[in-house]
């Protein structure tokens, strides 16, 4: 590079021309400075004494008939006055231990040492922590952005939890930073920005081509055009389908990402912001820079000697007036030296103590913080998820508005608003802006009165009921000595499986079926079934009740002793629902045997997806069953029945016949029979061979008709009995268990 | 015996002397302490030096005095106190009977018992 901007800056009271990069490399120079002598009492005095030196060297160099101030410039006064890294070589014992060693060298002139620069060690980072300062001193210490760390500490959250605690007491602390290198963090490029400039901050951090970046946040809503005709909108919970996973929960996934990201990331607005998102380039000059500066401090600190005068090892002899010096100079020093001594046992037990139990305060406010998020955004995404029922429950304007209002600004402000101040507590950007947060706040206080409206509006809708009025059906037949109750095989539906809730089925844009439907059985007082029914509906007034329970179309049909029923009720995005359901009233005569099924009901669904289509037969009750969960006697008049069991109705109420799980259907397609089932029916085959041995047996002997084979006979005879109660108890034992497994499977 | 430990003490303990010595002698600017330390052959980095001079003024032993420049701002300029001349003294003292002390015990010929002993054994 050839061209150099040259920037005009007043440092100490002088005018200085100075090239763009000299002068971000003399600003952190001074800011390490203000680092390094944070704890000393003069700081400012100090910090400004060598500013004001450093200004006049500047100034020397232009006198000198230099046209500005260069890199190589700041560079040298740099060194000759010395970095935060030299100072502590001079200083303390510790680091002189391993420079002098290296100093001892160099003044014999064996350049054994080379390139060797001061010892990188792991210290804690005072300034930038967050908790211990752990992170960013492992940061500090690799030359990384802090927050690339303390992600990857809160994924291996669970074993480096102690970890880090062990880190936190071990390590010591330092105020040093690393100086010179330039470190990389990310910001948002607003000169390269489409949208917010994430993208692009993102490729300058890891040096790849935005485009790449680009793609990979867009690649999600592609592919959902090009899949959009099978669009499965948050259909996450059915895992079933895996590829349905990856094209739906990728694009609000990458928006949410992107809008998180936005929101989190400073902008890159200064040129030293600009800098630090590209960091050091690394190429042999830079590389060939930085040895050369090394070597020339090495140098320098090989020659030189000395540091910081410590009172407590001057002379003993001391008079009053060193002794008023002294007791100064400790003071300012305390924050180095007194730290040794009060490192004792106590104090770092105490310390000890202090940490654990900050740690343990951190550890349940993120429980606490990580449960609501999860809370708050599951029921973001339940009803976000709802969306598409809209119409067929709330009344359009202000009611919908306020429900989508709800959904955006009561629950989705605040969890993008929390992830947003964790990632920035981790990352350890200032605050954010205050305009971000008041809008935050406003967004979410608008949710409130979103969803205060939308409850009571929607509560007001359902406030009350229609005055119901029972009808009766008159059947075809009703002197039948059996009922079977089932729905209507007339009414065949493709589900749509982009959208099912129970108990709502989306039958086509404007309608969907309810299944809502509850059957009573009581006693007949004569002698043939009957069949009442009332419809019932909430509504806004008695009125709209009224209407909208008229307008259930519950139709109900008998075929010999088969007696269908509706699969639904429909409801349309006109009428709403309203809680409309029917309450069915079956008089069973006394005598009479009637069964609910569940069986009957199987049928094929067709699953369209963009792989194709699926048929699937569901043939057993659980995942299809129409009829409401109804199995308590509900008034004094009604019995409770199970369904798929038939019932004789008696004068004292139901006798149960025979359940559909009696049949022993253990060669079904039941893939859930453990082990246990087959054993047993094993078991069973054996006993039934046995039996059939017993008994070819039996007619032997009868043929030969031996006298003493009637003995023998007598004994088979006795046994045989009990061979087969072992049967049937082992058949029963099967049977139980079945019925247990399908209750579990269901 | 961590020989590069007490060598560095040994240095840092006379470079406070040093200082108060050269400031002794007049008004002075901290790079031509630098200058003059340089010239003696002790290096010492200015920016270990402001914070030295800082603690020292603190401590009322040094006190300092705006020079106007030709070429700028004005400058600091350091200079001993009366309390300063009285520990610079002090320090003085100490040296000398320190020096004497030391350069009798390493020389070969003030100590002929130790060169005995030796022999001896």
């Amino acid at each position: 590079m050839t061209m150099k901007k040259v920037i005009n800056i007043n440092f100490q009271g002088r005018i200085l021309p100075i090239e763009e990069m000299a002068y971000e490399n003399l600003k952190q120079y001074i800011e390490s400075l203000r680092t390094y002598f944070e704890q000393e009492e003069g700081k400012d005095e100090i910090i400004n004494d060598i500013e004001c030196r450093v200004a006049e060297l500047c100034d020397d160099r232009l006198k000198k008939g230099a046209v500005c101030i260069t890199e190589e410039d700041i560079d040298l006064i740099i060194t000759s006055i010395g970095r935060p890294a030299d100072f502590e070589a001079q200083d303390g014992f510790e680091a002189n231990t391993t420079n002098n060693a290296s100093t001892n060298q160099a003044q014999d002139n064996t350049q054994t040492a080379g390139g060797q620069t001061y010892q990188k060690r792991l210290y804690r980072d005072e300034q930038n922590k967050v908790l211990g300062g752990v992170c960013a001193g492992i940061a500090n210490y690799l030359n990384l952005d802090p927050i690339i760390i303390r992600i990857l500490w809160i994924l291996l959250f669970g074993i480096s939890f102690f970890a880090y605690l062990l880190l936190w007491i071990a390590v010591p602390s330092t105020s040093v930073k690393e100086v010179g290198g330039i470190r990389k963090r990310l910001f948002r490029d607003l000169d390269k920005k489409v949208i917010g400039g994430v993208c692009a901050g993102m490729s300058k951090y890891f040096g790849v081509q935005v485009a790449v970046i680009r793609v990979l946040f867009l690649l999600p809503t592609i592919l959902l055009i090009v899949n959009w005709n099978h669009f499965h909108l948050f259909q996450f919970w059915e895992f079933d389908d895996f590829s349905n996973i990856f094209d739906v929960t990728f694009m609000p996934g990458a928006i949410f990402v992107y809008i998180v990201l936005w929101l989190v990331l400073p902008e890159a607005r200064t040129s030293a912001d600009k800098l630090e998102m590209v960091g050091e380039k690394v190429d042999i000059n830079s590389i060939k820079n930085t040895i050369q500066t090394d070597m020339e401090g090495f140098s320098k600190r090989a020659q030189s000697w000395g540091g910081p005068f410590e009172k407590k090892q001057t002379s003993p002899a001391a008079n009053t007036n060193t002794n008023t010096s002294s007791a100064n100079t400790n003071n300012t020093n305390s924050g180095a030296g007194g730290l040794d001594q009060r490192k004792g046992c106590f104090h770092y037990f105490g310390r000890t103590i202090t940490i654990l139990m900050k740690a343990f305060v951190y550890f349940i406010l993120g429980i606490i913080t990580i449960s609501i998020l999860a809370a708050l955004f599951g029921v973001g995404v339940a009803t976000t998820g709802l969306l598409p029922l809209k119409k067929f429950i709330l009344e359009d304007g202000l009611q919908s508005w306020a429900f989508i209002g709800t959904i955006l600004f009561f629950i989705w402000v605040p969890v993008i608003g929390i992830v947003t101040a964790i990632i920035r507590k981790i990352a350890g950007y200032k605050n954010s802006n205050i305009w971000v947060r008041s809008s935050f706040i406003a967004l979410w206080v608008l949710g409130w009165v979103c969803i205060s409206y939308f409850f009571s509006s929607l509560g007001n809708s359902f406030s009350k009921h229609n005055q119901p009025i029972e009808k009766s059906i008159a059947l075809v037949n009703p002197a039948v000595d059996y009922l079977e109750v089932t729905a209507s095989p007339k009414m065949k539906y493709y589900e749509q499986r982009w959208f099912n809730i129970e108990p709502f089925q989306v039958y086509n844009d404007d309608t969907v079926r309810v299944r809502n439907l509850k059957i009573r059985i009581v006693q007949s007082k004569t002698d043939s079934f009957e069949i009442k029914y009332v419809t019932m509906s909430n509504g806004k007034s008695i009125n709209e009740a009224n209407s909208l329970a008229d307008k259930i179309n519950f139709s109900v049909m008998q075929q010999d002793s088969s007696l269908f029923l509706d699969r639904g009720i429909a409801i349309t995005n006109k009428d709403k629902f309203r809680n409309q359901h029917v309450i069915m009233t079956i008089a069973v005569p006394v005598g009479k045997r009637f069964k609910i099924t569940n069986k009957g009901w199987s049928q094929t669904t067709i699953n369209m997806n963009h792989r194709g289509i699926r048929t699937e037969t569901i043939n057993d009750f659980g995942d299809d069953s129409w009829v409401d969960e109804w199995n308590e006697n509900w008034d004094s008049e009604s019995f409770s029945y199970d369904r798929g069991v038939e019932y004789r109705m008696t004068v004292d109420g139901l006798e149960k016949i025979k359940s559909d799980f009696d049949k022993s259907n253990y060669d079904n397609d039941d893939n859930n029979d453990n082990e246990s089932i087959d054993e047993m029916e094993e078991q069973l085959q054996k006993l039934k061979k046995d039996r059939e041995d017993l008994e070819q047996n039996l007619e032997k002997t009868r043929a030969k008709q031996n006298p003493t084979d009637i003995k023998k006979k007598q004994q088979i005879a006795v046994q045989t009995p009990s061979r087969l109660n072992k049967v049937a108890a082992v058949a029963k034992k099967a049977e139980d268990l079945h019925l247990l497994i399908q209750r579990f499977t269901y | 015996m961590d020989i590069q430990n007490t060598q560095s003490q040994m240095r840092k303990g006379v470079l406070e002397f040093c200082i108060l010595s050269i400031i002794q002698q007049g008004e002075v600017y901290p790079s031509d302490i630098v200058e003059q330390m340089k010239a003696a052959n002790l290096h010492i980095l200015e920016g270990t030096l402001y914070p030295l001079l800082t603690r020292l003024k603190n401590a009322g032993l040094l006190n300092y005095r705006w020079v106007e420049s030709i070429s700028g701002p004005p400058r600091k300029y350091f200079v001993m106190t009366e309390e300063g001349q009285k520990a610079y003294e002090v320090l003085q003292k100490t040296w000398n009977e320190m020096t004497t002390s030391v350069d009798a015990i390493i020389t070969p010929k003030a100590n002929p018992i130790v060169h005995q002993a030796d022999t001896a054994q």
